[in-house]
């Protein structure tokens, strides 16, 4: 079961595919942590995951942004930062 | 005794640093290295975790001002900070946050204080003798343990002085370097903290990671500009078509770049391009300007050789010959090229690391019977990671890799790790790559089947 909004399913695909993941995006939880003890990403990631971002949403994410600490907390906090940003 | 200045020609009213959008000038950093030198304990070995880069600067010279030296672990990975420890038990921490290492104690270096500080003592700059250890980097070892590599003081000096002259860099045309690399591994440290201080150049305290953050940090720094980065990073901010302000030149290093990328960063940033080639055990060897050619030029004081088959290269700062860890072909004692990595080394994202080393480290975890990593076919743009695969009955991939994650560095954790009832191994207990890519493909046979 999933209680993800539309976005937070798109952006769930996104993710798999930009970082050939082998996980079913229905498998990412919306609160769960992307870096470290959840998904495992890095930095690497990081860079890689904000170029599909920008290139599928138009936003460019920063890190010294105050709400970007957040950024990629979670997928939640990602997509309320996508929805706010976006600009396609 | 035989010294070199801790700085190079600069003017003491000249920014070294810029944080925060705030010039900190080598007149208040000389007064702050002398309060911190003050402060520090009387031990012989430092391992300096601070972010910030000045602030890294700040503890790395208060550690040479009381000659002592600094530690560059290998990884962040708390288990590689808490080995290195270890080893070197009578160390401290020096932190410019939050961090620790277990069982050392911990010495902060202060906030520092903005602005020209015209009121701080003409401080004389400290000399350094050129035999003492400066730093000790560490190279993940075959034996599991990481092997340190020391840098004398005066080793550094000579590398951040012929790379300088290679950049036509000078004392009377001061640059402000960027960078995206950390500075607490060699190729970070020669270029983003010895460069600067020995040619009265100033640095960028932050490290920007998004092309968004390179943007502003470029921004935030005056003219001329040097931007110190990897071709991961090249190629996020091409893809971005981001307008960067003028940047006299990019320096990128830690994996090839090639050269269709170099072409456009070349034309998007209007500055040259140059790649820097080196490895932990010699520092920086050889540039090139990645649109001219193959051709990689040693720095000056290096000279390459050919012994019994091996390419290895000399330098008057280097105690011995040093093999070269990638496949190389000589054209003459000062050029060479580069074929690829050496069939025991792995390099993602720019960090190197031994397969051997990995493998030890993923057998030794509880429960793992046998194990071995594997890097599949790169293919084409986005960074290829390692799989491993696992037998280790009862156990789970996640328990394992939350294992692997406290011994190795986050970049070389599987994707994925496959538990697999036994290996492929041949008759000799060899296990040949051939192998690893059928075990794959029967995996991925199965996933597809939705098994």
């Amino acid at each position: 079961m999933s209680d993800k909004s539309p976005l937070e399913a798109d952006v769930a695909k996104l993710i798999v595919q930009t970082l050939n993941l082998k996980i079913d995006p229905m498998q990412i939880q919306p609160e769960q942590p992307l870096f470290r003890e959840g998904l495992g990403l890095d930095s690497i990631d990081a860079l890689e995951l904000s170029l599909a971002i920008s290139q599928s949403y138009g936003y460019q994410i920063r890190s010294d942004d105050p709400e970007a600490v957040a950024t990629f907390a979670s997928l939640r906090s990602l997509c309320k930062l996508i929805e706010k940003n976006r600009t396609k | 005794m035989n010294t070199v200045a801790l700085l190079g020609p600069c003017h003491p009213d000249r920014a070294l640093a810029w944080q925060n959008g705030h010039p900190i000038t080598y007149r208040r950093f000389l007064s702050e290295v002398a309060t911190l030198a003050a402060q520090l304990p009387e031990k012989p070995t430092v391992i300096n975790l601070a972010d910030d880069r000045y602030r890294f600067l700040v503890g790395l010279a208060a550690a040479l001002v009381r000659g002592q030296t600094t530690l560059l672990p290998p990884s962040r990975a708390p288990r590689a900070l808490v080995q290195i420890a270890r080893e070197y038990r009578n160390s401290y921490c020096l932190a410019d946050g939050q961090e620790a290492i277990e069982g050392l104690p911990t010495c902060h270096i202060p906030h520092c204080e903005w602005g020209a500080a015209p009121n701080a003592p003409n401080a004389e700059v400290p000399q350094i003798p050129v035999d003492h250890t400066a730093v000790v980097a560490f190279t993940s070892g075959s034996t599991g343990s990481p092997r340190p590599h020391r840098k004398t003081w005066g080793s550094l000096v000579a590398v951040a002085r012929s790379t300088g002259a290679r950049l036509g860099l000078t004392a009377s045309h001061p640059m402000t370097v960027v960078a995206t690399v950390p500075h607490q591994h060699m190729y970070g440290l020669e270029t983003t903290i010895m460069l600067p201080i020995q040619h009265g150049m100033a640095l960028y305290a932050g490290r920007p990671l998004f092309p968004q953050d390179v943007q502003s940090a470029l921004t935030e720094v005056p003219s001329p500009r040097v931007l110190v980065t990897t071709p991961l990073h090249i190629r996020a901010c091409v893809a971005a078509c981001m307008p960067l302000p003028q940047v006299e030149c990019i320096l990128s290093a830690t994996a090839p770049l090639p050269v269709s990328l170099a072409k456009r960063a070349e034309t998007l940033f209007q500055s040259d391009v140059y790649e820097v080639y080196g490895f932990t055990e010699a520092g920086s060897v050889a540039t090139r300007r990645t649109v001219a050619g193959e051709t990689w030029h040693v720095l000056d004081g290096i000279t390459l050789h050919q012994e019994s088959g091996r390419c290895s290269l000399r330098a008057p700062y280097l105690p011995e010959s040093i093999s070269f860890p990638d496949l190389v072909s000589l054209r003459g004692p000062h050029r060479f090229v580069l074929h690829g990595r050496g069939a025991d080394v792995v390099n993602i994202g720019g960090h190197r690391v031994s397969f051997s080393d990995l493998n030890q480290k993923l057998n030794e975890i509880d429960g793992v019977q046998d194990g071995v990593f594997f890097l599949p076919d790169e293919t084409g743009s986005s960074v290829t990671r390692l799989i491993a695969f696992v037998v280790a009955p009862g156990n789970s991939a996640e328990h394992i890799l939350s294992a692997l994650r406290t011994v190795i560095d986050p970049v070389f954790l599987p994707r994925p790790l496959h538990v697999v009832p036994t290996l492929p191994r041949n008759e000799t207990g060899k296990l040949t790559r051939d192998a690893l890519l059928g075990l794959l493909r029967e995996l991925h046979g199965q996933d597809r089947h939705g098994t």
